[in-house]
């Protein structure tokens, strides 16, 4: 017999958030095969439901059988399968939703609040239980979502079924790009069992004195920042740099923390995305929004900063190496 | 095969986003070659592909194994879709026009003022955890016409066509850019952001485990964070002298 102590810590665990993630995205993909005015309904409904089933499942499934349902999602995404055209008067130009009159004010930012204060309160309770606080905010994220949908039902007189019928929309408003963060993840760490880092560091090795912290700071920020260049994202770039470069040439042998070094790699990588075409989301897609002349416009401006930022990356990064 | 050769899959990427190609399909087709030029097999040796020649290769990790593995540790720089109902919900009752409404009361005199402002605003919204498509839905129709107004006000004329091209253009540029500097910069700061969680996730794998925890990421992401603030409320200010002077100058 399980102890109540076990389900509740079972209960609180990682996987019961997967598991009302996959619940939410089952909704999500039901939602889109019901709908008669989306041609890609049945590419979609899938699309959504694999997702479900590798947030769901994705802790006991055999990992080739994960790897195959995203080689399924890639492919009816590619076939250009997925994806929602919105019905007229749903969405506005913009693609936000058409805005119910209301009298609430500043009330309305309650609920979205409650799940970042869940966050944090979850994180604190595990703390004092003696638990993970990385793990209890992670939780709270979770269960702030069904807090925070609670209350906005509650708040606005809205029906769960309205929520989960606009949290649809915002899904297939973002589509498959959605998961492009976690896929671009998963990448990088392909690229690194590949040896794509081996590759990066033996060039490195071959410039640079292994005993020279300051030049292999600098050499690690500037991999990061060249290969996120390359490849238009730093997330892609972050597990190649950091298994090929920054845990062999400076976490282990100066005995660095690697929290430390490995936020401040990631974001010297984001000076890399200020830079280049290929992150054409935040660089170029702007400049046709605001109907620029020049295409590259936003990236002339943002260089000066990126450059300065940069240097600042390498300062920092090797003055918290040698004081802290 | 020559080493160098791993480096197709950068390629890869390069040339299929060039070509505007599917990202998706680029990333996982970037992957899958470069695996296979490492000599890696598609699938391990184990299981129901037990000893299967060809598919497998004794002794490494197959490029799908690999692949389900890292998506499932990587979970959690999805898991804020639990949260989507909620947002969308908020978003149908006014949450969008409720922070319209708290940026427009914002009274800043002059362009640069105002994006040194919308980039903190950026900055709390990340610290938040709170996501948001910034360029569609702020910048575009609040934030740009909100600094051409006070760029109008700076030359003394209430049309922007009386406004010197080269300085709208300067104007756009800078509104897109106190976006990309806040969001970029800001979103480390919440323990439930993609890029911290990336950040936990690399570190916490089972290949390289160290058990770091995502305060510690957090926290020493704030004196990046901090300096970047710095630099481009500094080149706002700059951007504003450089305005008051040929906006004088044109009036």
């Amino acid at each position: 017999m399980p102890s109540p102590a076990n389900i509740t810590a079972a209960l609180l665990s990682l996987d019961t958030v997967y598991v009302l993630t996959g619940l939410v995205l089952f909704v999500f993909a039901w939602l889109n095969f019901r709908d008669s005015e989306n041609s890609n309904r049945a590419g979609s409904a899938l699309f959504w439901l694999a997702l479900g089933v590798i947030f769901m499942l994705g802790s006991v499934m055999p990992h080739w059988l994960t790897g195959l349902l995203v080689l399924l999602m890639v492919g009816l995404d590619g076939a250009g399968r997925v994806g929602h055209r919105p019905r007229s008067g749903e969405t506005t130009k913009t693609g936000q939703a058409a805005q119910r009159e209301t009298t609430l004010g500043n009330r309305i930012f309650l609920p979205v609040l409650l799940i970042p204060l869940l966050a944090l309160a979850f994180a604190l309770a595990f703390r004092l239980a003696g638990g993970d606080t990385s793990r209890g905010a992670l939780v709270g994220l979770g269960f702030g979502g069904i807090a925070a949908l609670w209350a906005g039902t509650a708040l606005t007189g809205g029906s769960t079924a309205e929520a989960l019928r606009e949290g649809r929309r915002l899904n297939d408003s973002m589509g498959s790009v959605i998961i492009l963060p976690q896929l671009l993840g998963s990448l990088g760490v392909i690229f690194a069992a590949s040896r794509v880092g081996d590759l990066i560091a033996e060039g490195i090795k071959g410039v640079i004195p292994e005993e020279s912290l300051f030049l292999l700071v600098a050499a690690n920020c500037l991999g990061m920042t060249l290969f996120t260049l390359v490849m238009g994202n730093s997330f892609a770039a972050f597990p190649v740099i950091t298994t090929g470069v920054l845990i062999p040439l400076i976490v282990r042998p100066f005995g660095v923390d690697p929290a430390m070094a490995a936020i401040v790699t990631l974001t010297a990588g984001s000076t890399g995305t200020l830079m280049t075409p290929m992150a054409a989301n935040f660089n170029i897609v702007p400049a046709a929004l605001l109907n620029m002349r020049d295409q590259y416009g936003v990236i002339k401006f943002q260089v000066p900063f990126a450059l300065t930022m940069w240097v600042l990356h390498v300062l920092v990064l090797w003055l918290m190496i040698r004081l802290l | 095969m020559p080493e160098i050769l791993k480096l197709a899959g950068v390629v890869i990427v390069v040339v299929g986003l060039a070509l505007r190609l599917r990202t998706t399909l680029v990333v996982l087709t970037a992957g899958l070659v470069t695996g296979l030029i490492a000599g890696l097999p598609l699938f391990t040796s184990a299981g129901v592909f037990e000893g299967v020649p060809v598919l497998t290769s004794p002794g490494k990790e197959g490029i799908v194994n690999i692949l389900g593995r890292a998506f499932a540790d990587n979970r959690l720089m999805t898991l804020f879709i639990v949260t989507l109902p909620a947002i969308g919900l908020a978003e149908r009752y006014g949450l969008q026009e409720q922070s319209a409404r708290f940026i427009r009361r914002v009274s800043a005199a002059t362009v640069g003022r105002l994006l040194i402002t919308y980039q903190l605003f950026r900055v709390l919204m990340g610290i938040l955890g709170i996501r948001l498509l910034g360029h569609p839905a702020f910048v575009r129709p609040l934030v740009f016409p909100m600094a051409l107004g006070a760029a109008e006000a700076e030359a003394g004329t209430t049309t922007a066509s009386a406004l010197p091209e080269r300085e709208v253009e300067r104007i756009k540029a800078g509104s897109a850019a106190s976006e990309n500097y806040g969001n970029f910069y800001g979103q480390n700061l919440s323990p439930v952001q993609a890029g911290v969680l990336l950040v936990y996730a690399t570190l916490n794998a089972p290949g390289i485990g160290y058990a770091v925890s995502l305060w510690s990421i957090v926290l020493y992401a704030v004196p990046v964070a901090a300096l970047s603030v710095a630099v481009a409320a500094a080149q706002f200010l700059l951007l504003d002298r450089l305005l008051r002077r040929s906006l004088r100058g044109a009036r």
